[in-house]
């Protein structure tokens, strides 16, 4: 009996962890993003077209690295018109980054048609002979694949470099105020570029991830918001990469939540479940502003756009 | 003179980047460019049903835009039109359910009423959020959108299925009554009458009396105003559910007018479409319906250039995304040039 209650919470936490894993790498992206004065609301057409890329190379190839690496590619790519409008012609942000979100939007429905219904070989899980018998590593390992270690060592990394590193410091200065950076010797829009473009990769790399090892599938505006999600979770994550783990965590269980009791229930109501992951995020978004309503992590010059 | 010829250097030299970059993107997808531009302009404009059809696609991207416009005057960045239009639909089509054999003198108002309701309340609700904590409203309102797109979803697979409908997810049909009138032979419905009246509306609601001032002020330093007693807040809910308002009635317009029942897909993407219209109009209501029936017209005429040419109606899209990219990038451009040239 006991053993079946590990197995169980052994089975919801790899199944948390697996929806959550694509959605670190965007949401750590855009912190970086943020972190320098800069919201990115093309996260969610970056994470599309990585999603398509990276499918699409993955099919290709047979190799889901080289699929990641295409996706992480993409995003960076178009991540950079969003760079352009933004540090070039001085666009409005929120205007830039929406305009990247319906570029990527048609660019994939057009382009990645051909992608719907095609097979990518998916990674393989961790478990083996040697760790079946574990209780609760053996079935979590069973489901895992490298992604998940991966995401939660880039939080890791990503907060260690912007907290303890000299451009992680020059980084943050730039996002408290570009000006006071400039009087430094740091270039704003060089660094800001190079946020915008970290972004990209990472928002790419996780629709890669998303495509190739999670629903191991392409299907048209598959990402489904979860770009425009990753925005909001940055600042319910305080604009701190450490918490972005946690935060992504609780968007992944709700998915898992709505998936597990979609069989139950009456027709149509798998349509009200997945709308869980989505009321999770306005939730947290609501407490998180009510908790911290005194106190703002927001980066100064980031504050100036939402006032 | 001076103050009016900025706007059009910029919309001159957006309209010429834009034809420049569609003729690339047409090269691009190995179609004519100028073959391609010239049938979507047929296909917009060229005939009586063309033109029908341009309207029917003006309706809601007319009313979305105003959705956006509205909370836009006070400096709101809302881009929820698409949830708030999927909320009227709902809360409409709840009052043909209810009660499917009022007389037309009483369904009409009726659902047209229930609609704006619903989308004001689905409006506000980002609004109240904005007001009360500072919840930014561009991320609550892209991501409200998804729930009621969903609540659609569950309502025409679940309850409100038509058991007649032989497993098709949808409703029952509209009843005439509940029907909004249109045209002979067309598809121009009450819908765009509606959007119009309320476009002059906002017109002089922004720049007469009392409320126009006081936005104004909000708007332009919202410290200055809260110090000569002007409520943010207030503002913020009221503009956001009057906005709100405005996409229900696109809803129901939708759902009554256009597909007779509620089903999935009502909207081609109007939501984003009218958030486009109403930036690249810089939130002035009279600009904003001209504008919407330019769009209007690319999106109706690509839907038919995917019958003729097998140019997918993606095209249409993927043109939206540049065409805001252009009218985004075009302004701070000239600014450059034209204070280094100076």
């Amino acid at each position: 009996m006991d053993g079946e209650i590990v197995t169980l919470v052994a089975v919801w936490t790899i199944a948390t962890l697996r929806s959550a894993t694509p959605l670190i790498f965007v949401t750590l992206g855009e912190t970086l993003t943020q972190r320098t004065g800069v919201i990115n609301l093309g996260v969610e057409g970056q994470m599309l077209t990585g999603a398509a890329v990276g499918f699409g190379v993955g099919a290709a190839t047979g190799n889901p690295w080289a699929g990641f690496l295409a996706g992480a590619t993409a995003g960076t790519a178009l991540s950079l018109v969003h760079a352009a409008l933004v540090l070039g012609a001085r666009a409005n942000q929120i205007g830039a980054g929406l305009a990247v979100w319906m570029i990527a939007l048609g660019g994939t429905s057009y382009f990645a048609r051909p992608l719907v219904g095609g097979q990518v070989t998916p990674l393989p899980n961790l478990g083996s002979d040697l760790t079946d018998g574990i209780p609760f590593f053996g079935p979590l390992l069973d489901q895992m694949t490298l992604t998940a270690p991966l995401a939660i060592g880039a939080v890791f990394l990503v907060g260690w470099w912007l907290a303890a590193t000299r451009p992680g410091l020059a980084w943050r200065a730039v996002g408290e105020s570009g000006e006071i950076a400039a009087q430094n010797g740091i270039r704003p829009v060089f660094v800001r570029l190079q946020a915008i473009m970290a972004g990209g990769f990472l928002s790419g790399l996780g629709g890669a991830v998303l495509s190739i090892d999670y629903t191991q599938t392409w299907a048209q505006e598959m990402t489904k918001g979860r770009g425009l999600i990753a925005v909001g979770l940055v600042i319910v994550a305080r604009w701190q990469p450490r918490l972005v783990l946690p935060v992504c965590l609780l968007f992944g269980f709700a998915e898992v939540a709505a998936l597990r009791f979609q069989s139950v229930g009456f027709e149509g109501s798998s349509f009200l479940l997945a709308t869980a992951p989505y009321l999770a995020v306005l939730i947290v978004l609501v407490i998180g502003h009510w908790v911290a309503r005194s106190r703002s992590a927001m980066p100064a010059d980031l504050r100036a756009l939402f006032a | 003179m001076k103050s009016l010829a900025a706007p059009l250097l910029t919309a001159v030299a957006t309209t010429i980047a834009f034809v420049l970059v569609a003729i690339a993107f047409f090269a691009f997808l190995g179609k004519p460019p100028f073959e391609m531009i010239g049938s979507l302009a047929t296909f917009a404009f060229g005939d009586a049903y063309s033109r029908s059809e341009t309207l029917a696609k003006t309706t809601p991207i007319l009313l979305c835009a105003l959705a956006a416009a509205i909370p836009g005057r006070l400096g709101l960045i809302s881009v929820g039109a698409e949830g708030q239009l999927h909320a009227g639909a709902i809360t409409g089509t709840a009052v043909v359910l209810a009660a499917p054999d009022l007389p037309m003198a009483i369904m009409l108002p009726g659902i047209l009423i229930a609609a704006a309701a619903g989308g004001a309340f689905y409006g506000w609700i980002p609004g109240v959020l904005r007001a009360r904590l500072d919840v930014n409203e561009t991320i609550t309102t892209l991501v409200l959108n998804y729930i009621t797109v969903l609540l659609v979803g569950a309502l025409v697979f679940g309850p409100w299925r038509d058991p007649g409908s032989q497993g098709w997810p949808a409703t029952i049909s509209f009843p005439d009554a509940a029907t909004l009138p249109a045209l002979a032979n067309s598809r121009i419905h009450l819908g765009f009458a509606i959007g119009l009246v309320l476009a002059v509306a906002c017109h002089f609601f922004f720049i007469v009396g009392r409320g126009a001032q006081q936005v104004r002020i909000l708007a332009g330093n919202r410290k200055v105003g809260e110090m000569f007693g002007l409520s943010f807040g207030f503002w913020v809910m009221v503009l956001m559910a009057a906005g709100g308002a405005a996409a229900g009635i696109a809803g129901i317009g939708e759902v009554s007018a256009i597909q007779g029942r509620l089903q999935q897909n009502i909207s081609l993407g109007y939501g984003l479409t009218g958030f486009l219209v109403a930036w690249l109009s810089r939130h002035q209501p009279l600009v904003i319906v001209p504008v919407s029936l330019l769009v209007g017209g690319l999106v109706a005429g690509s839907d038919a250039l995917q019958l003729f040419a097998k140019v997918p109606v993606a095209s249409a899209v993927i043109l939206q995304g540049l065409l805001f990219a252009l009218a985004l990038a075009v302004p701070g451009l000239l600014a450059r040039f034209s204070t280094r040239s100076t």
